[in-house]
C-alpha cells in the first residue's frame, strides 16, 4: 500500500533519515519504536508529506505522492493522522472538528457528516461531548476524538505519531483500546509509540529505528524476545 | 465664581446655539464616523490579506519557495516599511495634494480620499497585528487541518484565522481607537470633520474652551462606545475557551 524508496530527510546539515526503503502492506499494523531523535516521527510525517523528503520517493495506493504534480490534499484525504498533542481545532466544537473536512471537501452533506460524526462518537463513548469545545475535554477524550476526526474521512491507512505520549497515565488505556478496536477491524496502521505492550499485542511487524535508519525489524516476537542487533538489545533493556 | 459661570454660559451659547452652530458637531460626528468606519473595513481587508501573504511566505519550507508569493511578500514588506515609516498626516497631504491633485474638492471626494489614506495606513498596522496572531497559533492546528485533506487556504480560513482573530482582538480594538482619533487630521485637507467643526466655531466666535472640550468629550464617548462593542465581541468569541 505504501512503498517508501530510498527516503532521505535533512534539516540543514542534520541527516534525520538516511536511505529508508520500506513497504507497508494493506492490513498491516506496523509499530515503529526507537530512542528519541531516531527519526521515527519524521519518518511517519514523511508518509503524508507533512515533512517534505529531501530525496527518495513514496508511493501510496499506486500513486507516487512525492512527484511534483501530485495533489497532496487529495492524497491526505485517504491517510488519517493522529498527533501526539491531539491538535483538535480549538475554535470548533467536537462535532464540528469531525465534520469540518468532510463538509468543506464536499464529500458529505452536512446531515450525512453529522450522522457519521455521531455514529463514530458513539463508538468511542463520547456522544455526550458532541457540542463541547476541546478545552473542556481531558487528554484521553481529546485523543479519542482526534482518532474519530481522522476516521470520518474513511482513510485507507492511519498514521499515529506517539498518540499516548502526552497523556496522563490513567488515560493511556482508553486511547489504546480504541486503537486496538481499529486494528481488529482491519485498518492499516503505522504507529510510532513507546507503548511496548501495545506493540507486542497489536503489531504485525515492529520496526526498530535508530540514527535515521531502520536497524532491525520483524514480528513482535522476534524483535522483543530475540533481538539480533546490539542497539536493539540496548534500547529494549532500557525500556522493558 | 459667578464670573466664570457667566463666561461659560456665553461660551456654550456661542458654541452651540448661535447661528445653529451645533450643526458643525452633528455633521462633524457624521463625517468622522463615516471616515473611521470605511477606513476600518478597508484597512481590515487589506491588513488580513497582507498578513496572509507574509505568513504564507514565511511558512514555506526553505527549499520550496513559491516565486509569485515571494514577489508579493516583497511588495508587502515595502508597503509596511513605507506606511509605518512616514507620518499619517504626510500621507494624507500627499494623497490629496499630489496624487489626487486637481480633483474637485467636494465633500464626497474628500471623504473618499481620507478613507483611502486611512485605510491604507491602518492596513499596515492591522497586517502586523494579524500576522502576530497567525504566528501565535500552534503549528499543530495547521498540520491537523492539512492532515485531513484541507488545502492551505481552507485550513487558514476555517481553523487558523478564526483563532488568530480572537487572540488579536484586544490589539485590533486598540488600532480602531487610534484610527478613530487619528481621523482628526483630515482637517489639513479641509474635510469638515468633528475637529474641523470646532476649529471653525473657534474662528467665528473666538471661543476655544467650550468647543474644544466639547469635541474632546465627544471623541471620548465614541471611544467608550467602541470599547464596549469590542468587549461584547470578545466575550462572544471566548465561548470556546470556557472550561
Amino acid at each position: 500500500m505504501i512503498y517508501v524508496n530510498d527516503l532521505c530527510k535533512q534539516f540543514g546539515d542534520n541527516k534525520v533519515l538516511q536511505n529508508i526503503t520500506e513497504h507497508i502492506k494493506p492490513g498491516e499494523k506496523v509499530v515503529v519504536i526507537g530512542p528519541s531523535g531516531s527519526g521515527k516521527s519524521t519518518f511517519l510525517r514523511c508518509l503524508n508529506l507533512l515533512e517534505q523528503p529531501t530525496s527518495g520517493s513514496i508511493t501510496f495506493d499506486g500513486q507516487e505522492i512525492t512527484a511534483p504534480r501530485t495533489d497532496i490534499n487529495k492524497v491526505r484525504q485517504h491517510m488519517g493522522m493522529v498527533f501526539q498533542h491531539f491538535n483538535l481545532f480549538a475554535n470548533l466544537t467536537v462535532k464540528q472538528n469531525i465534520t469540518l473536512a468532510p463538509i468543506r471537501l464536499k464529500l458529505m452533506t452536512k446531515e450525512e457528516a453529522d450522522a457519521e460524526a455521531m455514529r463514530l462518537l458513539n463508538r468511542v463513548n463520547l456522544a455526550d461531548k458532541a457540542d463541547a469545545y476541546p478545552a473542556q475535554l481531558s487528554g484521553g477524550q481529546k485523543q479519542r476524538i482526534a482518532i474519530v476526526r481522522a476516521l470520518a474521512m474513511k482513510p485507507k491507512v492511519m498514521l499515529f505519531d506517539e498518540p499516548t505520549s502526552a497523556l496522563d497515565p490513567e488515560m493511556v488505556g482508553e486511547v489504546l483500546e480504541v486503537m486496538k478496536e481499529l486494528a481488529e477491524d482491519g485498518m492499516t496502521m503505522v504507529v510510532v509509540t513507546h507503548e511496548m505492550g501495545f506493540a507486542r499485542e497489536v503489531a504485525t511487524r515492529v520496526l526498530f529505528m535508530d540514527g535515521g535508519g531502520i536497524i532491525e525489524q520483524g514480528t513482535p516476537e522476534e524483535v522483543f524476545t530475540n533481538p539480533k542487533e546490539a542497539r536493539t538489545k540496548d534500547f529494549l533493556s532500557k525500556v522493558l | 465664581m459667578e464670573k466664570l459661570i457667566e463666561v461659560l454660559k456665553l461660551g456654550i451659547y456661542q458654541t452651540f446655539i448661535l447661528k445653529d452652530n451645533y450643526q458643525y458637531f452633528v455633521r462633524g460626528v457624521g463625517i468622522t464616523l463615516q471616515v473611521t468606519l470605511f477606513s476600518l473595513i478597508f484597512g481590515l481587508i487589506l491588513g488580513v490579506l497582507v498578513a496572509i501573504i507574509r505568513s504564507a511566505h514565511d511558512q514555506q519550507p526553505e527549499n520550496r519557495r513559491n516565486p509569485v508569493l515571494g514577489f508579493f511578500n516583497v511588495l508587502a514588506k515595502i508597503y509596511l516599511t513605507v506606511i509605518r515609516g512616514t507620518p499619517t498626516m504626510v500621507q494624507l497631504l500627499i494623497m490629496w495634494f499630489v496624487i489626487w491633485a486637481g480633483t474637485r474638492s467636494s465633500e464626497a471626494n474628500l471623504i473618499r480620499c481620507a478613507v483611502l489614506t486611512f485605510g491604507i495606513n491602518s492596513g499596515a498596522y492591522v497586517a502586523e497585528i494579524v500576522r502576530s496572531g497567525i504566528m501565535s497559533i500552534d503549528k499543530g492546528q495547521m498540520e491537523a487541518g492539512r492532515s485531513v485533506g484541507l488545502s492551505y487556504a481552507q485550513a487558514m480560513r476555517f481553523v487558523v484565522i478564526p483563532q488568530a482573530f480572537k487572540n488579536v482582538l484586544p490589539a485590533l480594538g486598540n488600532e480602531m481607537i487610534t484610527l478613530l482619533k487619528e481621523t482628526s487630521i483630515v482637517t489639513v485637507i479641509g474635510l469638515k470633520d468633528l475637529t474641523k467643526g470646532a476649529m471653525i466655531i473657534q474662528g467665528n466666535t473666538y471661543q476655544a474652551l467650550v468647543p474644544f472640550f466639547a469635541i474632546a468629550i465627544i471623541y471620548l464617548v465614541m471611544v467608550l462606545l467602541l470599547t464596549w462593542v469590542m468587549g461584547k465581541v470578545e466575550r462572544r468569541l471566548r465561548e470556546s475557551d470556557l472550561r
